[in-house]
């Protein structure tokens, strides 16, 4: 191999970021969300409904504090409610607007995937919850659903959220 | 529980009829009655009356028929107009309305060729070999939010995403009630061509060689452009494949063609 050609080649390796996903179940498929925007993953403990909240809000919970908003991850992604296990965790998450906690099924893993390991999702169906699905990726034989987070809620929702 | 099954089954074998034989026109009723005097096999006219009734033209305003002679026609108008610049009126034709797209013909609109067979919900429907591309077993399926119900999810295999679709649910939504999509047993997923899209199937009939003549194809544009036309021994459709992908792609079910 050319000297030309061997760079080359590095370069395309370079460009092929990798990043780190936390991994956790809903209703038996596999979704991802950025390390990055994950603050800390807490075991399920009561979480207070507030009067008046919209449907897609679980309550808030009291973290060290501070008053997090727990999102119901099941109904925003359009799945039948399930009873709290063992297993079940609230995920704090940091995004562009504010913290909030998702509650999911269990939390799996940390992958690393590179950028050319995802792909992007068929582009079918123009449901709201259709926006969440950043790409997918086939990761030991099961696919994973990587979320954008940061269109779990549209603007005038997150809005909704620093009210409480 | 299995005679409610038999008789879903039934009517999905009368179903293509159905599908194939709403909103008859007027004109068209005189045609199918000219084709009825010509021709007195009483298959072949069933068939006729069929495909004349899925031609997507009877749908279209009378002003609006793009026939070949009412396109000549229209075209003489334009000249004409061109010739008196002060009463200009911007015509607006069915030719010219639209992206000009070049249909170019399939491989297998010459000589013999073969289609596999295969069922689903009591509907038998066809897809020509060479625009097969491939049969799997069903696994597990990934579903993803937000996507449409006959969108049943991704599938894998080996490294292949397929994007798998649920036959039934996309041909007949209507006739898709709880009892039958309870009954459905897909086995297989249909490829195809070399997309990732892949139609569940319930069994797989049989490979068969047809002659031209033993398929009324459906050239014009039609509202159904995945059908490719009807095979008339089977009386079953023929799905224009590359046209369907088309369709899948940008996410339209059968509904949305209208």
């Amino acid at each position: 191999m050319s000297d030309e050609r061997r760079s080359s080649s590095v370069k395309v390796d370079a460009n092929d970021e990798v990043l780190q996903w936390v991994t956790f179940k809903l209703e038996n498929e596999i979704y991802g969300i950025n390390v990055m925007q994950v603050q800390e993953v807490l075991r399920y403990s009561e979480i207070a409904p507030v009067p008046g909240a919209p449907l897609y809000v679980l309550g808030i919970i009291n973290l060290r504090g501070n008053v997090v908003t727990v999102i119901d991850t099941r109904s925003r992604f359009g799945l039948e409610p399930c009873d709290v296990t063992d297993n079940t965790r609230v995920v704090v998450i940091e995004s562009e607007k504010q913290v909030i906690g998702i509650l999911v099924d269990s939390v799996a893993e940390v992958v690393y995937l590179k950028a050319s390991e995802i792909d992007d999702a068929p582009n079918v169906g123009n449901e709201e919850s259709a926006q969440f699905i950043q790409g997918v990726s086939n990761r030991d034989g099961e696919l994973l659903i990587l979320v954008d987070l940061d269109k779990l809620l549209s603007d005038d929702e997150w809005d909704e959220l620093k009210h409480f | 529980m299995a005679k409610a099954l038999a008789a879903s089954k039934k009517v999905m074998k009368n179903y293509l009829s159905e599908l194939l034989t709403d909103e008859v026109p007027k004109l068209e009723k005189q045609t199918t009655i000219a084709v009825n005097k010509v021709q007195n096999i009483v298959e072949n006219d069933r068939l006729e009356a069929l495909l004349k009734n899925v031609n997507a033209e009877l749908d279209i305003a009378p002003n609006k028929v793009s026939t070949q002679k009412g396109l000549a026609q229209q075209e003489i108008i334009v000249e004409k107009t061109d010739q008196q610049p002060q009463n200009e009126v911007e015509l607006i034709t069915q030719k010219s309305s639209g992206d000009f797209i070049e249909k170019t013909p399939k491989s297998y609109r010459q000589g013999d060729f073969q289609v596999l067979f295969f069922d689903v919900a009591g509907l038998t429907i066809a897809v020509p070999l060479i625009e097969l591309g491939g049969i799997h077993k069903v696994d597990k399926t990934t579903s993803l939010m937000g996507k449409p119900d006959w969108f049943k999810g991704v599938m894998l295999y080996r490294d292949e995403k397929i994007n798998v679709v649920d036959t039934a649910l996309w041909v007949m939504p209507e006739k898709c009630d709880e009892t039958l999509i309870n009954s459905l047993n897909y086995q297989y997923i249909i490829m195809l061509n070399d997309s990732h899209w892949g139609l569940k199937a319930e069994n797989l009939v049989d490979t068969v060689i047809l002659q031209q003549d033993e398929v009324k194809w459906l050239d014009s544009p039609s509202k159904r452009p995945w059908l490719a036309g009807l095979v008339k021994n089977q009386m079953c459709a023929l799905l224009d494949v590359d046209a369907l992908i088309v369709l899948l792609n940008e996410g339209s079910g059968i509904n949305q063609l209208d």
